[in-house]
């Protein structure tokens, strides 16, 4: 009786009281960001885009669950400043062009700063390994050792080899997200 | 957000906003989910701070920009809309404000809703940078062309500011600016649909989407686009006139005639058309038909604005200015004080210009001196004042004492101004205005005022021999009762200058020993040194015995400098040569020249171990010329302010076209002297003058052993009409041995790069003279002057004075060749190698005897001319038939001699039947010579003329003589 007292209350609550959640992506520059949002947001894939010059915010509603994305430019003059829209997010999710080789070491190492952030702990990570339908795309296994993963362990991280063009593994995606709404708060 | 309307009246404020309390809240900024209302209460609070003068460091600005930009996409418009708002005014403050760029310009997209799209794109481009505009540009093009009028404005507004920073960037846009220029509003067309839903989204959209404001808006930036191309604005202006009558303007040719549809575009329109016409009316008749018929609008506004341009034209003959006067008449019997006010003012202007044919109004006018708006009445008295005839002087001058107790000291300065001129226009009125001047000296009052009031008695004391006495006892009056030091001193200077002359000087001083027993210590010594001036002056011997015992009692003063004063005074009165040289000297150093000289001195290290300044390099001017001097710069100055301030447009153009003539005069420090040396044509600036030419050909290799420079002509000749292509103006210099003509040339076509540019002389040998060098212009970039110079060697030089000192004369023809290039107006590159040969004929140059004389100030003209002496005197006489006053005679004269006129001689007093003058100069620089020009007229014979020369050489004297003959 119970039990179906608290579903029909989780029920109504999901009615009313929509959980919301904040997500930040950064990467480098050109590794997809707002084409995955774009992506997200309406199932719409678009080869021509502009660098993003700040930022961009876009809100999705997935379900129950309303994301806020901030999509941060990856330029270098723009990292500096990733931080203050990571704080106090439930997730950040970053994005890396797994077919893009000459940048791991500038990606690893702009990850590592990141993380190494006092403000930023315990928030959870998503790396995602974008444009795996290129033909140099790294797999999941390659890209963990090239961005050192297997070193961060005060948080919780996942790591997805998806495509956005192809929409691979954006599912698997959402699911991780939405999992983590409100968790950490 | 009542409380911002509370504290309209700023007298209380209600809100005690603290700046850390404020930040402090900023944190709500961050909370999820957002609360609209606290965010827009504590951005509105942010931005009152602002306002209120608080100012934010960098740091805390950055923090609160990047809080603020959490609040971006929110649903709630005025929450946006505040954002925008906020982020304008720390776009300056906060660091890495670009950071918005993306999401702004995704606000600004025409999918979003129209509401914010306007704020959203004067944000951008507030915060954007130049490098960041190539990829706004789309975005902004497609805003400058939208239908909605606030998107619209925003866009021209934003793109406006923008301009100063990335012209060319901007200057590609014209063609949607210019489409937005003639658009019909709320033509709806096939894009209707935007502003209907425009209006749709609630109360805030009270910015009607119709609005013809954006054609004001577009107007301001197209005319910012294409200012300083003349033709261009021309077009824009005509771009109007075509079928500006009809109501039914053609929508979407651009070329087509536009209707102007907003009254404040009509106003820009006015002001584009005065500036194409560059003041003049003659060369502009059609634009003069417009303007005529535009008074006509019926807005109170454009047909002003019309009247105002037409008034300040110049060359206007009486029968041009009539529309604009009945226009006038009409408007300040308008109910609307600001309408009246703006006539009044503009009639107050013409006045100074066309007294006669503002007369008309008179009666009007008169009716104004009541009005309940004091400036109104101010702006009628000044300009009754300025129009009225002897007859009407007392009547104004009661009808100004009725309420100069009720005006403000601003205005006090004003009618004292005016009654100042009234005083020199009608000498005979003086009892009147003296009365009056007086009246108000005793009446409470600011310094201005007073300072005023002071200065037309003075004005008086010399111009008005007849009042002289009754002004001075005046002035006594005022200085026993006066709190401005600053006047005392100066009143006492001038009762020290022209009491001795009086008939009882023993009045003025009782009056000024007053001041030394009760006055502060500055006072006291200008009291010592009036006292000297009669000691030394007053014919009387017991006069003068008791002065000495008056100047003895200063001796005990508590003051150094007093008793210092009247040491030296009872010195000076024993000595007749002292007091010759200190207290009756009639000369003064010209003040611009020593001012530069001790200049140079100072910044020269080597100087001061050359030894002292050497003050004798100094030129002298008499008092009276140099006062003259003085009050003319002040004079022209007050016109001017008087001008600028209601009329920014003429003056601004006035302003551009000294400073163009100033420039061309002297290329090399033109801008820092063209004020003074344009003021001060005169003889003060001339040794100035010089001796920058002397430097400038100095540094020409070509010219390095031709020796000193004996003496350059005194103005720089025009040798093209002043609107032309090129302006070419031409200065003299004269060398021992050697001829150099200088040539300022301008090239005035922004398209236009001219290389290798000289002029081509001919003529040179009926002068006897012979080519030796041209120096040429290698670059002549639009309006940027430079210098070309021809040199001759004089060919009847023989080693001797004579021969140097020989007076040359001549006529040259003169040509400016040079290659003409293409280039890019804007960046002044040439479009490619290809130029072609080109020529243009410039006007003859003349060497004549004026070129050689340097107009300077000698000394006095009676002592000079003893001085000089008759070795080489010549005297001739006269029958000048070909004249028929005095005045032309001797201005023809004074013409020819290019000589300095001496103390007033230059005016003929009127009804004279004889008249004496005495020239001063230094010809080739170096010899004095002097020339004692009498003049008398009988109605019989017509203009006599008595010519004296005297001069060290006797050459000259001959050369002189010749030249007149």
């Amino acid at each position: 009786m119970s039990s179906v007292l608290k579903s029909l209350l989780n029920w109504l609550r999901s009615l009313f009281f929509k959980e919301e959640m904040e997500l930040t992506l950064v990467g480098l520059q050109n590794s997809g960001k707002t084409t995955l949002v774009n992506v997200i947001a309406s199932g719409q894939f678009n080869e021509d885009m502009i660098p993003t010059v700040g930022f961009n915010m876009r809100k999705v509603t997935k379900g129950r669950v309303t994301m806020k994305l901030w999509d941060i430019g990856g330029q270098p003059r723009f990292r500096s400043m990733w931080e203050r829209y990571c704080r106090g997010v439930d997730a950040i999710v970053f994005v890396i062009d797994s077919a893009d080789h000459a940048k791991f070491n500038d990606a690893r190492v702009e990850l590592q700063k990141l993380l190494e952030k006092p403000q930023l702990a315990n928030i959870p990570l998503l790396i995602l390994g974008n444009k795996n339908d290129l033909p140099e795309a790294l797999t999941i296994d390659q890209l963990i050792d090239e961005i050192n993963l297997h070193h961060i362990n005060n948080r919780e991280v996942c790591c997805y080899s998806i495509s956005a063009k192809n929409q691979v593994n954006i599912d698997k995606t959402l699911e991780w997200l939405i999992k983590h709404a409100g968790s950490e708060k | 957000m009542s409380w911002q309307k509370k504290d309209a009246d700023a007298s209380e404020l209600p809100l005690h906003l603290d700046k850390s309390m404020v930040l402090q809240e900023a944190r709500i900024f961050n909370a999820t989910p957002i609360m609209p209302r606290k965010c827009r209460i504590l951005l509105a609070k942010i931005i009152y701070l602002l306002y209120q003068g608080e100012t934010l460091g960098t740091s805390e600005a950055t923090e609160l920009f990047f809080s603020i930009t959490k609040l971006f996409q929110n649903k709630d418009m005025s929450l946006r809309q505040m954002v925008y708002l906020v982020i304008k005014e720390l776009s300056t403050i906060s660091e890495d404000v670009i950071m918005v760029t993306s999401s702004l310009m995704k606000d600004m997209q025409p999918t979003s809703d129209v509401i914010y799209r306007g704020g959203a794109i004067r944000a951008l481009c507030k915060i954007t940078d130049v490098s960041m505009l190539p990829g706004l540009e789309r975005f902004l093009k497609a805003a400058l062309v939208e239908r909605n009028a606030a998107i619209a404005s925003s866009a021209l507004m934003s793109t406006f500011h923008l301009f100063w920073q990335a012209k060319d960037l901007v200057r590609r846009w014209s063609n949607e600016v210019q489409e937005t220029l003639h658009r019909k509003p709320g033509s709806g067309g096939y894009f209707g649909g935007s502003s209907s839903s425009a209006s749709g989204t609630g109360v805030n959209s009270t910015v009607s989407v119709n609005s013809t404001m954006v054609q004001y808006h577009a107007m301001g930036l197209l005319y910012a686009m294409r200012e300083h191309d003349r033709m261009a604005v021309l077009k824009l202006v005509q771009g109007f006139t075509s079928n500006s009558g009809g109501s039914r303007g053609f929508f979407g040719g651009g070329s087509g005639g536009g209707v102007i549809r907003n009254n404040l575009a009509h106003c820009l329109l006015i002001r584009y058309a005065c500036r194409v016409m560059d003041g003049d009316v003659q060369s502009n008749r059609d634009l003069y038909d417009l303007l005529e018929g535009w008074i006509r609008h019926r807005s109170d506004m454009v047909s002003l604005e019309a009247v105002r341009a037409l008034c300040g034209l110049t060359n206007l003959s009486d029968k041009d200015l009539a529309p604009a006067i009945t226009a006038l008449q009409l408007f300040i019997a308008s109910p609307k004080p600001t309408v009246r006010f703006a006539a009044m003012r503009t009639l107050n202007q013409v006045a100074t210009t066309h007294p006669h044919a503002v007369s008309v109004c008179n009666a009007d006018i008169e009716g104004l001196i009541g009005d309940s708006n004091r400036s109104v009445a101010t702006f009628a008295i000044t300009t009754l004042l300025k129009t009225g005839n002897a007859e009407s002087v007392d009547r104004l001058i009661k009808q100004i004492s009725g309420f100069m107790g009720d005006i403000t000291s601003e205005f006090k300065v004003i009618v004292m101004e005016a009654v100042r001129a009234l005083a020199l226009k009608f000498p005979n009125k003086h009892v009147t205005i003296l009365t009056f001047l007086s009246n108000v000296l005793r009446d409470e009052g600011s310094y201005e005022t007073k300072k005023v009031v002071v200065d037309a008695m003075f004005d008086m004391v010399r111009e008005i021999p007849q009042c002289k006495e009754t002004a001075l006892s005046h002035l006594c009056e005022f200085i026993e009762d006066c709190e401005y030091h600053k006047l005392s001193v100066r009143i006492l200077h001038l009762l020290g200058d022209e009491g001795p002359q009086t008939t009882s000087p023993s009045i003025y001083i009782r009056h000024i020993y007053n001041r030394v027993i009760l006055e502060k210590s500055v006072v006291r010594a200008a009291a010592v040194n009036s006292l000297t001036k009669f000691a030394v002056n007053v014919q009387d011997s017991a006069l003068q015995s008791s002065l000495r015992i008056l100047l003895r009692r200063c001796l005990e003063d508590r003051d150094d400098e007093v008793r210092d004063r009247a040491m030296w005074a009872l010195r000076v009165c024993d000595h007749q040569e002292a007091s010759d040289k200190y207290v009756k000297d009639t000369s003064c150093y010209d003040w611009d020249a020593l001012e530069v000289k001790l200049y140079q001195y100072c910044s020269d290290p080597l100087a001061a171990q050359e030894g002292a300044f050497n003050i004798t390099l100094v030129p002298r001017l008499s008092k009276a010329f140099a006062a003259s001097m003085h009050n003319k710069p002040s004079g022209a100055l007050a016109d001017e302010m008087d001008a600028s301030a209601s009329l920014p447009l003429s003056h601004g153009s006035g302003a551009k076209t000294a400073g163009r003539s100033a420039g061309a005069g002297d290329s090399g420090s033109a801008a820092a002297k063209g004020a003074s040396q344009t003021g001060a044509a005169g003889s003060s600036s001339v040794v100035q003058r010089q001796e920058e030419f002397a430097q400038q050909l100095k540094r020409i290799p070509e010219f390095g052993q031709f020796g000193p420079l004996l003496v350059s002509s005194a103005q720089a000749t025009p040798l093209t009409e002043a609107e032309t292509e090129y302006v070419v103006q031409c200065t003299k210099h004269l060398f021992r041995e050697h001829v150099v003509f200088q040539f300022d040339c301008t090239n005035t076509i922004p398209d236009q790069l001219l290389e290798n540019a000289f002029v081509v002389m001919t003529g040179a040998e009926e002068a006897e003279l012979e080519e030796v060098a041209t120096v040429p212009v290698a670059q002549l970039v639009c309006d940027q002057p430079a210098t070309t110079y021809v040199a001759f060697r004089k060919l009847q030089v023989d080693g001797t004075d004579e021969s140097a000192l020989q007076v040359l004369t001549g006529t040259f023809t003169t040509t400016l060749k040079f290659i003409v290039k293409d280039c890019d107006p804007t960046t002044g590159e040439p479009d490619g190698d290809d130029g072609f040969e080109d020529e243009y004929v410039l006007e003859d140059v003349e060497l004549s005897l004026s070129d050689w004389m340097q107009p300077v100030y000698l000394g006095e003209p009676t002592k000079v001319w003893a001085e000089v002496g008759t070795p080489n005197e010549r005297i001739e006489t006269f029958a000048l038939s070909a004249f028929d006053s005095l005045q032309d005679a001797l201005d023809s004269v004074c013409d020819i001699m290019g000589m300095l006129v001496c103390d007033g001689g230059a005016k003929v007093p009127e009804n004279a039947v004889s008249h004496t003058a005495f020239l001063m100069a230094l010809y080739a620089g170096q010899i004095k010579t002097v020339v004692r020009v009498r003049l008398t007229i009988a109605p019989q014979t017509g203009v006599m003329m008595e010519l004296g020369v005297r001069s060290q050489n006797a050459l000259v004297s001959d050369t002189v003589m010749e030249v007149v003959a």
